[in-house]
């Protein structure tokens, strides 16, 4: 494996060479920055072959795409974990192709409690992330984080915590104004 | 930056806005740097959550078969940005339009929906497919910056992506996004904070990933296109 000892570029160097049609750029993106996205999509989307069909369209993508990227607007990580996210939540909504049978469905949405639990645990003491979720109301951090580290709707957070609707919609607009006001 | 600004910040960041309220949130964030900037940030500062994931194998075969797409049959589509990156030339280019059809069309249609709506678009503008040969929906551009489409003859559309509604406002301006659309039916879109449409502005309808066009400019392929044309 004599390719893995050498540091991969950087996503930013890559991607003005993927504009310009370097196919092998393309490749070495994949080989740094697969292994997170899929493992992103997969927490959303819970199905290995929907994960993996997410990340296929968004390589498409950024090979339509890479003249597009602004250095100046973030990191190009940024910029792949937000396509990663919004092709994964929309695989989510569009919810006729995503086939979880009854029981399955029961079960992965009480799992999700666990994932967001374990996510949190896993920030870093250091993080200005950690030490805002933190400081807002339990319920309120676990609405949040379960919209956007499971990617569960508004309905499928009150199922879980189950709670009404009503109550989901204020604890997430309040938690994300608290976090918004407590990262600035 | 109000506290609803804030709000619809975070529920944009969280994937929450039903598509019609993501549809005119993505409008603003195209006219308001501040707004902007401000989702930017807090998409970053909530990367830190995406790396707890982990890193999962992709595996070779994964990327073969991103690899076999790069030019396979959509190989117009796949084609490097760069490469594709004049864009703009759509917007000038190839305008040959059958005018006196848009003019039928458009007196036509007029005169069928005078006693059903009290509300008076400012333009209309007639879209014919590419070669101009056959019209595919109506715009009726309001002076609010909202558009009505009456859409009857679409190309279907792959099940990745959406049909999204541009016009051009000016050259400087360049292409601003209206909204994007999964179905055909009549619908309402609200586009961002324009100048009145003039007459001669163009609208157009391309395909775009899911979501739409992820660099704010048309990406894909015209599917109609026409000129907008002051009701008589």
């Amino acid at each position: 494996m004599l390719h893995t000892m050498k540091p991969h570029p950087a996503p930013e160097d890559l991607i003005p060479k993927i504009a310009g049609g370097e196919r092998a750029a393309l490749a070495q993106l994949f080989e740094a920055e697969s292994g997170r996205l899929l493992a992103i999509a997969q927490r959303i989307l819970r199905r290995r072959d929907l994960a993996e069909e997410a990340i296929q369209e968004v390589f498409l993508s950024v090979w339509r795409n890479a003249g597009s990227y602004d250095r100046s607007k973030g990191t190009a990580r940024g910029w792949l974990t937000v396509m990663t996210r919004n092709r994964a939540l929309n695989m989510l909504r569009d919810g006729a192709r995503i086939d979880y049978k009854d029981g399955e469905t029961l079960a992965e949405l009480g799992d999700r409690t666990a994932d967001v639990r374990a996510a949190f645990d896993a920030l870093s003491a250091r993080d200005a992330l950690r030490h805002c979720l933190e400081a807002l109301d339990a319920s309120k951090r676990e609405a949040v984080l379960l919209c956007y580290v499971t990617g569960l709707n508004h309905g499928e957070a009150a199922a879980t915590m189950n709670v009404p609707l009503g109550t989901i919609k204020s604890w997430v607009r309040r938690g994300v104004v608290a976090l918004q006001e407590c990262l600035a | 930056m109000t506290p609803q600004d804030r709000e619809q910040i975070g529920e944009y960041v969280l994937g929450l806005l039903e598509d019609s309220q993501a549809q005119a949130f993505e409008a603003r964030l195209a006219n308001e740097p501040e707004l902007a900037t401000a989702v930017a940030k807090l998409q970053a500062q909530l990367e830190t959550l995406d790396d707890t994931a982990g890193e999962l194998p992709a595996g070779p075969a994964l990327w073969q078969r991103i690899a076999d797409r790069l030019d396979g049959p959509n190989a117009e589509q796949a084609q490097p940005a760069l490469n594709r990156s004049a864009n703009d030339n759509h917007w000038t280019r190839r305008l040959g339009m059958a005018a006196s059809i848009v003019i039928a069309l458009a007196v036509g249609y007029l005169t069928g929906t005078h006693l059903t709506t009290s509300r008076q678009p400012v333009m209309i503008a007639v879209l014919l497919s590419e070669d101009g040969s056959e019209p595919g929906a109506i715009v009726e551009a309001y002076a609010d910056d909202t558009i009505r489409l009456v859409p009857f003859d679409l190309t279907a559309r792959p099940a990745d992506r959406v049909y999204q509604v541009w016009t051009l406002p000016d050259p400087e301006t360049g292409p601003v996004s209206m909204g994007i659309f999964d179905d055909p039916a009549t619908l309402s879109l609200s586009g961002p904070d324009l100048p009145p449409p003039e007459p001669g502005q163009l609208y157009e309808i391309t395909l775009e990933p899911s979501g739409g066009s992820p660099t704010g400019r048309p990406t894909g392929p015209i599917l109609v296109k026409g000129f907008a044309k002051m009701p008589l």
